[in-house]
This record gives C-alpha cells, sequence and structure tokens, in this order.
C-alpha cells in the first residue's frame, strides 16, 4: 500500500507538471503565436538584412554589404554537435 | 473482483493497441525498403532500422499484455513494469516538447500523450490485483496453472 501511495504520488507530480508546463516560468514554449511573441524577430519581409557576418567554405568572411545587389538565399539548419 | 476485470480489460485492451502499433511499425519498415517509396515515418535508413526493432519489440510486449489480460498472478510484474513504462514515456514526451524540436512536427501532441499515458498507468497501479486477489480470482474461475 506503501509502494502504491508513493507511485500514485510521483504520477500525480508528473501529471500536474505535464498541465502546469506551457505557463511555467522556466518553460519558454507553448502556442507558436506565443513563441513569437517571446522573441521578436528582426527579419520579415520587406525589412532589410540585418547585420552579420558569415563564414564561407572558402574561409573568407561575407558581409551584408558583400551581399548587396546580389541574389542571396539563405538557408539555416541544425549543426550536429547543437 | 469488478476490479480484475476491469484490470484485464485495460490489459488486454493495451496490448492489442501496442499488438496494432508494433505490426505497423514493422509494416513501415518493409514499405520502405520498396524502390522508390516514400517514407510513412519521416527518417532514414538508420531510423527506419530502429522503426523495425521498435515494432518488433512492441510485438512482444504486447504478448506481455495479453498474457497478463489472460493471467494477472502469473504476470504481475507485467503490470508493474508496463506502469513503469507509461511513466518513462509520458516523461520522453514532456521533454521532447519542452525542447522544442518536435514541436513543428507535432505541436502540443506529445503533451496530450503524457497525460493519456500517465493516466493509464495510474490506472494500472490501483486496478492491479493483489497476490490474494488474484489466487482468489484463479481459485474462482479454475484457470491457471498448479502451484
Amino acid at each position: 500500500m506503501i509502494l502504491r501511495g508513493l507511485a500514485t504520488l510521483i504520477l500525480a507530480a508528473l501529471f500536474t507538471l505535464n498541465l502546469i508546463l506551457p505557463n511555467s516560468s522556466f518553460s519558454h514554449r507553448g502556442p507558436e503565436n506565443k513563441v513569437r511573441a517571446d522573441r521578436p524577430s528582426q527579419l520579415a519581409i520587406g525589412r532589410a538584412l540585418p547585420p552579420l557576418e558569415l563564414i564561407g567554405f572558402d574561409g573568407r568572411t561575407y558581409s551584408r554589404e558583400d551581399l548587396r545587389g546580389h541574389r542571396v538565399l539563405l538557408t539555416f539548419e541544425r549543426s550536429v554537435d547543437w | 473482483m469488478n476490479r480484475l476485470r476491469l484490470y484485464r480489460f485495460l490489459m488486454g485492451t493495451l496490448g492489442v493497441a501496442v499488438l496494432v502499433f508494433g505490426i505497423g511499425l514493422v509494416v513501415s519498415f518493409f514499405l520502405y525498403h520498396r524502390p522508390n517509396s516514400v517514407p510513412s515515418i519521416p527518417t532514414g535508413p538508420v531510423g527506419h532500422y530502429f522503426v523495425g526493432f521498435t515494432g518488433c519489440a512492441l510485438m512482444g510486449w504486447a504478448g506481455g499484455l495479453i498474457g497478463a489480460a489472460r493471467d494477472p498472478l502469473a504476470s504481475r510484474s507485467v503490470g508493474t513494469m508496463t506502469a513503469f513504462v507509461l511513466a518513462l514515456m509520458a516523461v520522453i514526451r514532456m521533454l521532447a516538447w519542452y525542447v522544442g524540436d518536435y514541436y513543428i512536427w507535432l505541436g502540443d501532441l506529445p503533451r496530450t500523450e503524457a497525460s493519456a499515458f500517465l493516466l493509464i498507468s495510474l490506472a494500472l497501479v490501483w486496478l492491479r490485483p493483489t497476490v490474494a486477489e488474484s489466487r482468489g480470482d484463479r481459485t474462482a474461475t479454475g484457470s491457471g496453472s498448479a502451484e
């Protein structure tokens, strides 16, 4: 009976944690609009690209000014060791 | 007695569901290896290797669940381990939701699944028969091997 009560307590705690997870202070996850509101983006259609420096495979450093006037396709992906 | 019947029903239903899901994973592994196939699960060869493995493991687990539904005393530990594994699966889903890598793909589904798994786990904890109850049932029904 003691073990059963202990298991119930643990499961109830996990269930409660699962319920309050979206509203907890340590969690920034939630509906996508909430995530976007939490982290306002500098990128938007029609707005200028924010200043950046990218190191190419050729070792050169490319800045926003280097890319000006060229058609550029930027893609983002998570690195393997992230 | 009603509690024991409910336990058996839950284990049996869970067993059938796990069996169907396991078969589905094994089938998707074989379908993936057809020429020019489009994977039903968005993963590659290594992922499908584990999908096939998981499907086989689920089929084995389903056998244990169905066996426990048929004879709760002989398979009491299956209920205990199933409750533990369901809680573990819930924790994994909560972590997956929290990390956010799966959010684009699954949305809030991991949290919903976690709630369901925790409720089933809780039900198993309280419905799982004691040794005395199971022995009483076996005597009443006359089923099971002699001890």
